[in-house]
């Protein structure tokens, strides 16, 4: 699979050019034909794979609104990206967005962890500068009455509880109710953000949770686990963890008749992940997975999957759906305020009402926090080697196999 | 709910991960053994063993088995190489600079491993991958039995050969007295090497019998590493037997503790046992060896 990659040397190339550049106030910042905007993501360490994905996505939409005659309200002025690299860690979130902002970007975008993300934020506010959080997920970044930061994604919460709606929506429509549901998480932040949701909701949609099994990322073995998980015959197997865990988990739920009614990935990195599928093709017909995800339905996505598919050979994913959509929001609220001023343009991100996008939901909006109103993830279930959307039913490309035969043996 | 099933898996899960474990293990204690040194690199090797098991499948369709007759000589060659280049240079550093050199060691092959082939993760899934059968109502995966069968016959073998060999003599005798296997013309330089040689190798062989059921990613090896740590406190620092033994002792201690304690507690209890050796039986389980 050929993949166009930033090497680490071409990208400190980029940034001491860009650094170069911003140490010369009044080169191409004074003559109004460009709007800068930032980007700070993990570009290398352990996440540059899915920085590049995000990256892809953030250049495809520039390059087009630029191919298009750019921001009309500001006399077509061309979007800029300056790159900022995290390595994940909270200094360097830090310092960089400080970098960035000094050279004058009107938005950061970014920064994946969650962590960084809540440092971040503090810059970003200290500078009156508009923060588009991008893959980060913690609910709290958008609390404490912040007012420059925005979020197109769901966060953790609507994200577990509309997949767990979605799931049940799908399991009343198929007469097979579900009334009792096992989790297993990994142990960090985001898993156990998805498993406190996953827990307080039972009240709401009448389920019991029969186990909630946290688990090390490092571990070996699920087999003890998974046991439990089977001995307290539930009728979904909720899972959110990352790639490798996620998968030993289907492995060895398969191999054990783990006996559920399915299999059901939340936010989970491996289940609808198409190299996952790929490489998995026995194991992974019928999972479910609740994600980040596009809508199938719309043309023009169609028409981005293609563009992305042209220029880097590699299918768009959800980090590159979220950071594409991120661009023509930012787009859209430039050219309401018709002004490159930071406050203008947070003005202008408030009063966002933006229907024309190519994600799973009405318009994009956002509340008083910055978070999108409505902001959710859809429903897959892989489908012959292809994760589909199969809720909700209006997004839906295909009808849902549910109970699965397989994981019920 | 602790019923007799959960009993029963959890003991047979424990057991064929432990023998991995002791595996991993054995080959650190042996470097501690003779060297001196803690090796945090061993981890880092077995990664390296990993993608070598991987790609030998995936380019040369050579059996993750099979390619052990390869991966292990290799794997021995580079570690008298490691040894060679990186450790003996800083034989007689202060002890906590050589700890630093082989963490050192570590990033270095686990980035080197991130730049070479991203961080994705690989798996090798040959036709027997998922061969199973029930014991009783406990499920048996035969990669992952086999991957205990072999670490188990390893480490005999290994056992055998640091009994009935000069070199395994004279790697015994430079654990127990460096001075006086020097002074019986022992040519401890390269016994040194080849005893981080062996280590290597056995990490290599364990690396490739798990790659059948696990994945393969740069960090990969961290999962190992830090259990086979606490494997190696256990069964007596450079206590070779007492190292397998320690390895089935872990991997019942995790087993257990995730049937019986709810959540990621299963760590605890294992972390909780190296606590406690330490305090009580600070020279491990089975004695504090010296290349016994």
């Amino acid at each position: 699979m050929p993949r166009a990659r930033v090497s680490r040397r071409v990208f400190l190339g980029t940034v001491g050019a860009a650094a170069a550049l911003g140490a010369l106030p009044g080169v191409g910042r004074a003559q109004g034909k460009e709007v800068r905007l930032g980007y700070i993501l993990p570009v290398t360490g352990p996440l540059a794979f899915e920085a590049q994905l995000s990256l892809n996505g953030l250049q495809l939409a520039v390059d087009e609104i630029n191919g298009v005659g750019g921001v009309k309200a500001l006399g077509g002025a061309k979007l800029t990206l300056l790159p900022g690299d995290t390595q994940q860690k909270v200094e360097l979130g830090n310092s960089e967005a400080a970098r960035l902002i000094d050279q004058g970007v009107c938005a950061l975008i970014g920064p994946f962890s969650s962590l960084v993300a809540y440092s971040v934020r503090q810059v970003t506010e200290k500078n009156k500068t508009p923060f588009m959080l991008l893959a980060a997920v913690a609910d709290n970044l958008t609390e404490g009455g912040l007012r420059y930061v925005f979020r197109v994604q769901p966060n953790g919460k609507s994200m577990a509880t509309l997949t767990m709606n979605n799931m049940f929506e799908m399991a009343r429509a198929a007469s097979a109710p579900v009334k009792r549901v096992a989790m297993m998480h990994e142990d960090g932040n985001f898993g156990t953000t998805m498993g406190n949701h996953v827990e307080a909701f039972a009240g709401k949609l009448g389920y019991a949770l029969v186990q909630r099994i946290p688990y090390s990322l490092k571990s070996p073995d699920f087999t003890a686990e998974l046991s439990k998980v089977k001995a307290a015959k539930p009728d979904l197997l909720v899972i959110s963890g990352y790639y490798g865990d996620s998968k030993i988990i289907a492995e060895t739920a398969a191999k054990l008749r783990i006996g559920v009614n399915a299999l059901v990935g939340l936010a989970n990195a491996a289940y609808s992940n198409p190299k996952f599928i790929a490489d998995n093709r026995q194991l992974t017909d019928n999972l479910f997975d609740g994600n980040y995800w596009h809508n199938p339905q719309s043309p023009r996505a169609r028409a981005v999957f293609a563009a992305y598919e042209k220029r880097f050979g590699s299918t768009l994913t959800s980090h590159g759906v979220q950071a594409y959509t991120v661009i023509y929001v930012l787009k859209d609220a430039l050219e309401r305020a018709a002004s490159a001023d930071r406050d203008k343009l947070r003005d202008a991100l408030a009063r966002t009402d933006l229907a024309d996008h190519i994600l799973p939901q009405d318009a994009i909006k956002f509340d008083d926090t910055g978070e999108n109103v409505n902001a959710t993830p859809a429903l897959l279930q892989v489908q012959n080697g292809k994760a589909v959307v199969v809720g909700p039913a209006r997004f839906a490309e295909a009808k849902p196999v549910f109970p699965v035969p397989k994981w019920h043996g | 709910m602790f019923s007799l099933d959960l009993l029963l898996q959890a003991v047979v899960s424990g057991v064929l991960l432990g023998g991995v474990y002791g595996l991993v293990a054995s080959g650190l204690s042996l470097i501690f053994g003779v060297l001196r040194i803690i090796n945090f690199a061993h981890g880092a090797v077995m990664m390296l063993a990993m993608y070598a098991t991987y790609w030998l499948f995936t380019l040369l369709h050579v059996d993750p088995y099979l390619s052990i007759l390869v991966t292990g000589p290799a794997f021995f060659l580079l570690g008298m190489l490691i040894q060679r280049v990186v450790i003996e240079p800083n034989r007689f550093a202060a002890e906590h600079n050589q700890l630093l050199l082989t963490l050192g060691l570590a990033l270095f092959l686990e980035n080197l491993a991130l730049v070479l082939w991203q961080g994705d993760f690989r798996t090798v899934r040959p036709a027997y991958a998922n061969a199973s059968f029930t014991l009783g109502e406990a499920l048996v995966e035969v990669p992952r039995l086999v991957a205990c069968g072999g670490a188990v016959v390893m480490a005999l073998a290994l056992f055998g050969f640091l009994r009935l060999t000069d070199v395994g003599k004279a790697i015994r005798a430079l654990a127990e007295e460096p001075e006086g296997a020097m002074l019986m013309g022992i040519d401890v330089g390269r016994i040194r090497a080849v005893a981080f040689g062996i280590g290597a190798g056995c990490v290599a062989v364990a690396g490739a019998l798990v790659t059948p059921f696990f994945y393969v990613a740069p960090d990969v090896g961290e999962s190992f590493n830090i259990m086979a740590f606490v494997v190696v406190v256990l069964g007596g620092m450079g206590n070779f037997v007492g190292a397998l033994l320690g390895g089935f002792i872990v991997g019942l201690a995790e087993s257990l503790g995730a049937t019986a304690l709810p959540g990621s507690l299963k760590q605890l209890v294992v972390f909780a046992l190296f606590v406690l050796v330490l305090l009580f039986r600070p020279a491990g389980l089975f004695g504090g060896g010296r290349g016994r």
